[in-house]
């Protein structure tokens, strides 16, 4: 319920309210300089609290003695924030780390190097077989090539002595009335029948 | 890498860090936790600090023990770096015995204690005076 606004939506809140009475709700800082003091304030002088000097004596004192010890434990402690950091930037613990970290970089350099050696190794012979692989298919390929080119061409002069067999039987215009007299004189039968067994039938009689 | 909370840290012109209490956000009325905290000057007082150093807590609890906790190897390190602790940060502090005794807490003490005393005086005047009346209406 009770709110507590800063400086300028107490303002507008002074401008919603009615001029003459104030707000109900308490808002902090709701009076500015220009507003009317209140009746019961009228004739208020803000004193501060008093002072008993004797009191005060002792509380200068005390207080003297208070700041010196804590001046003394503040730079005490900046003393050991400075020596840690030192301590873990320039240490004996900080060289031997890292006198351990260089150690490991080099054994893992070292390593690397190796490694690569290696691989360049493996690698090199991954290569080497693969040309013997590819020129072993080359000849391969070379003697495919001959081995076909071969049976073509023993496949052509076969056909070639058929055809030169073949050319003997055939008719030409000298032979032409001899073989026309063959033929009429041997008249063929091609009358046959075939059973479902495949017995071959011959009966019919050329005439 | 650079290292990015430096960068993501707001820069503050003129700014230091504190020591101080800040309200833990439980958000029950009536029953404050504070969380002793170093925090830059600036910022809300509940809002976001560099480090937790510890808690306060203000209603004293079924033993009447108000409890206090403290990091006190954190607590050095800021005041090494140059942290102010604030006033009630102070107080608890020198009661706990990492830093001398406030002088407030002393002067209070003292105050209070002068204050019973008159307390103490006036009542026990007054006693004598009723039974002096007693007395002599008897």
């Amino acid at each position: 319920m009770l709110r507590a606004m800063g400086g300028r939506s107490a303002q507008a809140a002074r401008l919603l309210a009615p001029r003459s009475a104030v707000l109900v709700e308490t808002v902090r800082g709701r009076k500015s300089r220009n507003d009317p003091v209140a009746k019961s304030k009228e004739g208020r002088i803000k004193v501060p609290p008093p002072v008993d000097p004797v009191e005060m004596v002792v509380m200068k004192q005390r207080f003297g003695e208070y700041q010196m010890i804590l001046k003394a434990l503040r730079l005490e402690f900046r003393e050991e924030v400075l020596r840690r950091k030192y301590e873990e930037e320039t240490g004996s613990l900080a060289e031997e780390r890292a006198r351990q970290d260089a150690e490991e970089h080099r054994a893992l350099m070292t390593w690397n190097d190796e490694e690569n050696v290696r691989m360049l190794n493996v690698r090199m012979m991954r290569i080497q077989r693969e040309n013997e692989e590819a020129e072993r298919n080359k000849l391969e390929a070379a003697l495919q090539r001959e081995q076909e080119q071969q049976e073509f061409i023993k496949e052509r002069e076969r056909e070639i002595l058929q055809l030169q067999e073949d050319a003997k039987n055939f008719i030409t215009l000298e032979n032409l009335d001899q073989r026309i007299e063959e033929v009429l004189d041997k008249p063929k039968n091609y009358n046959f029948a075939v059973d479902k067994e495949g017995r071959v039938v011959k009966q019919t009689v050329l005439q | 890498m650079v290292h990015l909370s430096s960068l993501l840290l707001k820069k503050y012109h003129g700014g230091y860090v504190v020591i101080r209490l800040a309200l833990a956000g439980h958000k029950q009325a009536n029953r404050p936790f504070y969380r002793i905290v170093a925090a830059y000057n600036k910022r809300a007082r509940d809002g976001k600090y560099m480090e937790q150093l510890g808690t306060y807590d203000p209603l004293p609890n079924t033993h009447n023990e108000k409890l206090v906790s403290l990091n006190f190897d954190r607590i050095k390190y800021w005041i090494g770096c140059g942290a102010h602790p604030t006033k009630s940060v102070a107080k608890l502090l020198g009661l706990s015995g990492f830093f001398p005794l406030h002088p407030m807490t002393v002067t209070e003490a003292e105050r209070r204690r002068a204050r019973l005393q008159q307390t103490e005086t006036a009542t026990g005047t007054e006693d004598k005076q009723e039974e002096g009346q007693k007395q002599a209406e008897v």
